[in-house]
């Protein structure tokens, strides 16, 4: 019962972490990925990782798996047919959504049409007010007369979306008793199960979503479940939520839209991991790949975690980590605009025919290709496996080198250049525009490409530490390993937020509270891994936004909420923040109460490295790179021999399997006791 | 990078232009975070610019709404006239709102530009506009109708120096907070904007510090010519000729009707001129709009027609000419009132467009729902007894395309506001929503048929409340193109519970709704694309099977009938 895995599916690889808890043993592996079933090379890398390290399938205790089933079958279309019933009056909802336009200037972008069409989106006659008192009365025949219609259209699943159901869910629990009953076949999304939260267009998209979701997801789940019992019979597996906790194959069968952004929010986890290894509680991340590059914000260890965000163009309403993607990785092509302006992105070369330098095709000169013709990316990756071809790079970009004027090295340099700036644009959104100021981050790179460019982003956000994680091309597979497994509790009342209404606050409390332990009880969570986290949204009155304030944490017994002045204080603190002022006599409401419950994962141990002898590592070679519009040479040295302990200075390179890291002249390097790179950046 | 007297490369350019986005987003974003009022907050209403030292718009945030383009350019006009370079200081801030001596477009916008000083020299200037959510007059938020003189649509401001060298001049400000409902949150308005005034100042000087002020303001002229050329480059790609289109708005609210506005549109090689001659006479009511409005208008429909991904800097600007005699609906002079301009400025985006079709067929749309309709209840809460406002801006139709339906529901050209969640109006408010969707048959038919108009319909719980409602395009129906039909007119009904219903007005105003009625908002549908016998059987069926169009509506203008 000694290892813990974590499997992270990407698009091109699927990457393993396994960690034998008991001996301190840490090994890789990586996969080719199978986009058609992600399970395949699930099952196929582990075989082949237990048979190469020796691990009997009875000795993994916990595997943990980031998803990407429910994104790709989001951006796809590859969903259920689903049928819709909600309140009369309303079936257009989820089509009108909130009226706007996804691009002010554009006459043809239209928002994403509806996941269910039109003729599948049944009215019931019924009403609940906006204290969750019914209105309109729901009549069972019209409960049949729905039915009646699901059946007809077909559909696989079914969403109930009802006007107020996160006050009084009574309505849709009705309606989805009889589901049940008559369609035991079809899966069944309730809002006020999938979030019981206000503002229904939200609600009912995330819920939508959810019902389209169930029947693909829910077949994964099923079929990786029973395959990895056969393996690991007595493995725990978890999934990884989009809010970055894990959760059991049942509930995310049930809720598969909470697994839509899994592997990104896996990454900063890993970061967060990392971070606590390297001593550094506040960080920024730059998880560069060959298409995109996603960056988060770390804060005292925890990554920013924000309730609602689009996936693949759907609003989707649930706790998610705050990740920023923009269209900047390796494979982002430079092309010229109409005013003749040179930009890089969003499209990519991909995997396929991907970079010119890679050979397969690709002429098209490309970010990977600007950082071969500078001396960056060395000649030869994956430890030789795959030599690049810097002739083609070269021809690649001469073009635009020609059209600009420049040399080709230099049109490389200005290409490096416009990325970082895209990149940099992405973080100042992340920190500077949710109160943060960069310049006391440090920036942690990783993916396959992030700390080829840390060093040019850190300058220019004037960043002064880069911390570049021992393994770089994994972390999102590491993350998995460290992940506490996870749930979020929430219910709507909106409610002034005073002394006198102590009492009522404590009554919408109380509930949450009660689901929370009956979780812990379903997961077998121990009572000494328990952890429960209330926290309140709270507005002024007469706003139409709220702050999520965390008020109150607990070893698992009931968070109590603190006095009214202290809860008001820290809202106070919070909008100051975030908006930059608050006034204190103006008086404050609540309006949603939101409760999550940890289990608390293991702790892994750290490798044991010893310390290096001497202080300066060895190089194993030199090569010439571009800095700033001229060559230097630059020293190379291999990641695997680097020690706690080593120290050596810019201009450098440090190669290893999957990531390449530049540091850059002047920088000053430094190797930690966890491994990680701390790189102090040159004024 | 570059030295002062050579120009920028292409890349250095790109990478300061992203570095002056930044200023501009930032600078939005802060005002949107620290601002009170909800149209700020909520609504995105406002905008942040970076100018030159010429007044020249060089970036504005990518946010920013396309009306604001024309005050920009109004206040920087005003500036650099009334004050010659020596007596514009460091730590200066200008303030104006007024649409006929301030370069406004109505008063709720305060514009406000502060010029970047490095070693004593004008660089240029940051700038910001905010619709505060009172500016004072004769009407709780300033924007009703039924007043016909600016005086009653509240407090004027000329172009005024709000600090001189960095200290704020209190008199000043004490007149601009009498003047204006509920002081402490647009006091809250003024210092989101001086804050975002100050933060956009000092990014810029981070940049120029970095870049060299040679460089920098190289970039600014780069980034406006290349624009200019890239918009000159579209232009001359549209076919030569002289196009004539012509609009009704249906009244302004104070007793004018059937108000036209008309266009000559001349292309000539890469000259594009836009002539209104002949448009109403400016009207009372306030649905006038100055030039300048005029000219954003006539820019939003350029680069949403010729090239959706064009800066939107003082480029665009330059590569069209505008004509439109003073004292006309579309150049106002005072003292017209404007409040509702975004009206009328629909109408001339649709006009605009119409005067295109037949040179650019491909990139037309039918004409969208035309209006910035609003629905306004307002009351005291039967609980608390306290006053309530409730406001909503209402989307309807876009028009058919040439390769795609219209949209259905939704906020169209120069607007893009957000509707308030069913659920947030009846936690807030002493309101129920009764019903909010698609009208059917609203799209008007075509090859590619019409977007449809929304249906809100609301009764107050408990009280009477006051409704008030500002609609267009209620008679005058958003047309088709290239033998489309035109989609539905909107309209405003009051419904009692014995079953009568009244009609009312356009622009009715502080109506009693009783708690036994109901009002129900429907807005304009839109034109469709094409003739409609060219629609196929496919998107027949799916008219037919989503149930937006009735089987009469389809026989009549498709000669469909529903498979037997």
């Amino acid at each position: 019962m000694s290892w813990y895995i974590g499997v992270d599916v990407g698009g091109t690889f699927t990457d393993f972490f396994a960690v034998d808890v008991e001996n301190a043993r840490f090994v890789v592996h990586k996969t080719p990925s199978t986009p058609g079933n992600p399970a395949e090379a699930i099952l196929a890398g582990l075989d082949a990782l237990s048979e190469r390290e020796g691990i009997p399938g009875h000795a993994i205790g916990r595997l943990a798996h980031g998803t990407t089933v429910a994104t790709n079958a989001l951006i796809q279309r590859r969903g259920a047919p689903i049928a819709l019933i909600t309140t009369k009056g309303f079936r257009d909802l989820l089509e009108i959504g909130r009226q706007v336009r996804p691009k002010m200037y554009d006459l043809k972008a239209d928002a994403q049409p509806p996941l269910v069409p039109r003729q599948h989106r049944f009215e019931v006659a019924e009403r609940m007010d906006a204290r969750g008192q019914p209105l309109t009365v729901l009549d069972d025949a019209d409960i049949e007369a729905a039915i009646d219609q699901v059946e007809a259209a077909g559909a696989e699943a079914c969403a109930v979306c009802l006007l107020f159901a996160f006050l009084n869910p009574a309505h849709e629990q009705r309606i989805g008793a009889r589901l049940k009953e008559r369609l035991p076949n079809i899966a069944i999304s309730l809002s006020s199960a999938v979030q019981p939260e206000f503002r229904e267009f939200e609600r009912f998209s995330t819920t939508t979503l959810n019902a389209y979701l169930q029947p693909i997801v829910g077949r994964y789940m099923r079929h990786l479940g029973g395959e990895l019992a056969k393996r690991a019979p007595r493995a725990r597996l978890g999934i990884n939520q989009s809010s970055g906790g894990l959760m059991s194959v049942e509930r995310a069968a049930e809720f598969p839209v909470r697994t839509a952004l899994s592997g990104p929010a896996a990454g900063a986890v890993g970061a967060a991991h990392v971070a606590r290894t390297a001593g550094l509680p506040d960080v920024i991340t730059l998880d560069m790949g060959g298409t995109s590059a996603d960056v988060a914000l770390i804060k005292g260890y925890e990554a920013d975690v924000g309730y609602g965000r689009e996936v693949a163009g759907f609003p989707v309403r649930l706790p998610v980590i705050d990740i920023h993607t923009i269209g900047a990785g390796g494979g982002s092509i430079a092309w010229f605009e109409k005013d003749g302006l040179l930009k890089v992105g969003p499209q990519s070369a991909g995997a396929v025919p991907g970079p010119a330098c890679y050979g397969k095709g690709g002429t098209e000169p490309t970010v990977s290709d600007a950082n071969l013709v500078l001396g960056r990316l060395s000649g030869s990756l994956i430890g030789g496996a795959m030599v690049l071809d810097l002739e083609a790079s070269r021809t690649a970009i001469r073009p635009a080198a020609e059209r600009l004027g420049l040399s080709v090295e230099k049109t490389a340099e200005g290409i490096i250049g416009i990325v970082t700036a895209n990149m940099v644009r992405a973080i100042r959104t992340v920190s500077v525009e949710r109160g943060h100021d960069p310049r006391r981050f440090a920036l942690m790179p990783f993916g396959g490409a992030g700390a080829l460019h840390a060093g040019d982003v850190a300058r220019a956000l004037d960043m002064k530490q880069i911390a570049v994680p021992p393994s770089p091309g994994i972390l999102c597979a590491q993350g998995l390993v460290v992940s506490d497994l996870k749930e979020d509790f929430v219910g709507t009342q909106r409610l002034p937020f005073d002394a006198e209404h102590r009492d009522v606050l404590g009554a919408v409390i109380a509930p949450l509270v009660k689901d929370a332990q009956a979780w812990f009880e379903d997961e077998d969570v121990p009572k000494d891994r328990r952890r429960l986290r209330l926290a309140v949204d709270l507005r002024y009155v007469g706003q139409n936004f709220e702050l999520t304030v965390p008020v109150a944490e607990t070893h698992g017994e009931p968070p109590v909420l603190p006095a009214e002045e202290i809860v008001r204080g820290r809202f106070f603190e919070v909008h100051e923040q975030t908006y930059g002022h608050f006034t204190e006599t103006d008086p404050i409401e609540a309006v949603n109460f939101r409760l999550t419950a940890f289990g608390v994962a293991d702790s892994v141990p750290s490798p044991q490295v010893p310390e290096a002898e001497d202080s300066e590592p060895s190089e194993v070679g030199r090569r010439s790179v571009w800095f700033d519009g001229r060559e230097h040479e630059a020293r190379v040295f291999a990641r695997d021999t680097l020690r706690p302990g080593h120290r050596f200075e810019g201009p450098a390179i440090v190669d290893q399997l999957d990531a390449t890291t530049v540091i850059h002249p002047g920088d000053r390097v430094r190797v930690d006791d966890a491994l990680n790179l701390i790189v102090e950046v040159a004024r | 990078m570059t030295d002062a007297l050579s120009k920028p490369d292409p890349i250095t350019i790109e990478i300061i232009s992203n570095a002056l986005q930044s200023v501009t987003d930032e600078s939005f974003v802060a005002l949107m975070k620290s601002a009170y009022s909800t149209n700020i907050k909520e609504r995105h209403d406002h905008s942040t610019a970076v100018v030159d030292r010429n007044g020249r718009l060089v970036m504005q945030a990518s946010m920013s709404i396309p009306i604001h383009l024309a005050s920009m350019l109004g206040l920087m006009r005003k500036l650099l006239d009334k004050f010659p370079l020596d007596q514009i200081h460091e730590g200066d801030v200008f303030c104006a709102n007024d649409p006929h001596v301030g370069g406004g477009t109505h008063l709720p916008d305060v514009n406000l530009a502060m010029p970047v000083f490095v070693e004593g020299e004008l660089v240029g200037f940051v700038c910001n506009i905010a619709h505060h959510a009172d500016i004072g007059g004769m009407s709780p938020g300033s924007m009703a109708g039924g007043m016909t003189e600016i005086y009653q649509e509240g407090l004027r401001i000329p172009l005024i120096k709000l600090f001189r060298r960095g200290v704020l001049d209190q008199d000043l400000f004490d007149i601009l907070l009498l003047n204006v409902r509920v002081v402490e949150e647009r006091r809250g308005d003024y210092n989101a904007q001086f804050a975002a005034l100050r933060l956009a100042d000092r990014r810029l000087r981070e940049i120029i510090d970095r870049e060299g002020v040679g460089t920098v303001t190289a970039v600014f002229d780069e980034i406006i010519t290349r624009t200019r050329h890239r918009m000159k480059l579209a232009i001359g790609e549209i076919p030569d000729g002289v196009y004539h289109f012509a609009d009704v708005m249906d009244d302004d609210g104070a007793g004018t009707e059937d108000i036209p506005i008309r266009l000559k549109t001349t292309i000539d090689g890469d000259r594009a001129v836009f002539d209104f001659t002949g448009t109403s006479p400016q009207v009372p009511g306030n649905v006038n709009i100055p030039l300048n409005g005029t000219i954003a208008a006539v820019c939003y429909v350029l680069k949403a027609m010729l090239d959706p991904e064009v800066p939107n800097n003082h480029g665009v600007i330059d590569a069209i000419e505008v004509i439109a005699p003073p004292g006309t609906m579309v150049s106002c002079v005072a003292p017209a009132s404007v409040a509702s301009r975004a009206h009328t400025s629909q109408r001339i985006v649709d006009v605009v467009i119409g005067s295109l079709a037949e040179a650019l067929p491909d990139k037309v749309v039918g004409a969208a729902n035309g209006a910035n309709s609003m629905a306004i209840f307002s009351g005291l809460h039967p609980e608390t007894g306290r006053p309530y406002v409730y406001l909503e801006t209402l989307g309807g139709g876009f028009g058919g395309r040439d390769d795609r339906d219209g949209k259905d529901g939704v906020q169209v050209h120069i607007t893009n506001t957000s509707n308030l969640p069913v659920e947030a109006i009846e936690m807030e408010y002493p309101l129920l929503v009764e019903e909010y969707g698609l009208i059917e048959d609203s799209g008007g038919a075509g090859t590619w048929r019409g977007g449809m108009g929304l249906r809100r319909v609301v009764r107050p719980i408990g009280h009477d409340c006051l409704f008030t409602g500002i609609g267009e395009r209620f008679r005058n129906r958003p047309w088709g193109v290239f033998g489309a039909r035109p989609g539905a007119a909107g309209r405003f009904l009051m419904q009692d519970d014995d079953g009568t219903e009244t009609r009312l007005g356009t622009k009715p105003g502080d109506l009693v709704l009783r708690a036994d009625q109901q009002a129900v908002v429907e807005t304009p549908g839109s034109g469709g694309y094409g003739r409609p016998e060219h629609r196929s059987a496919e998107k027949l069926s799916e008219d037919w099977e989503s149930g937006k169009f009735t089987a009469a509506y389809m026989k009549q203008w498709y000669g469909w009938e529903p498979p037997a």
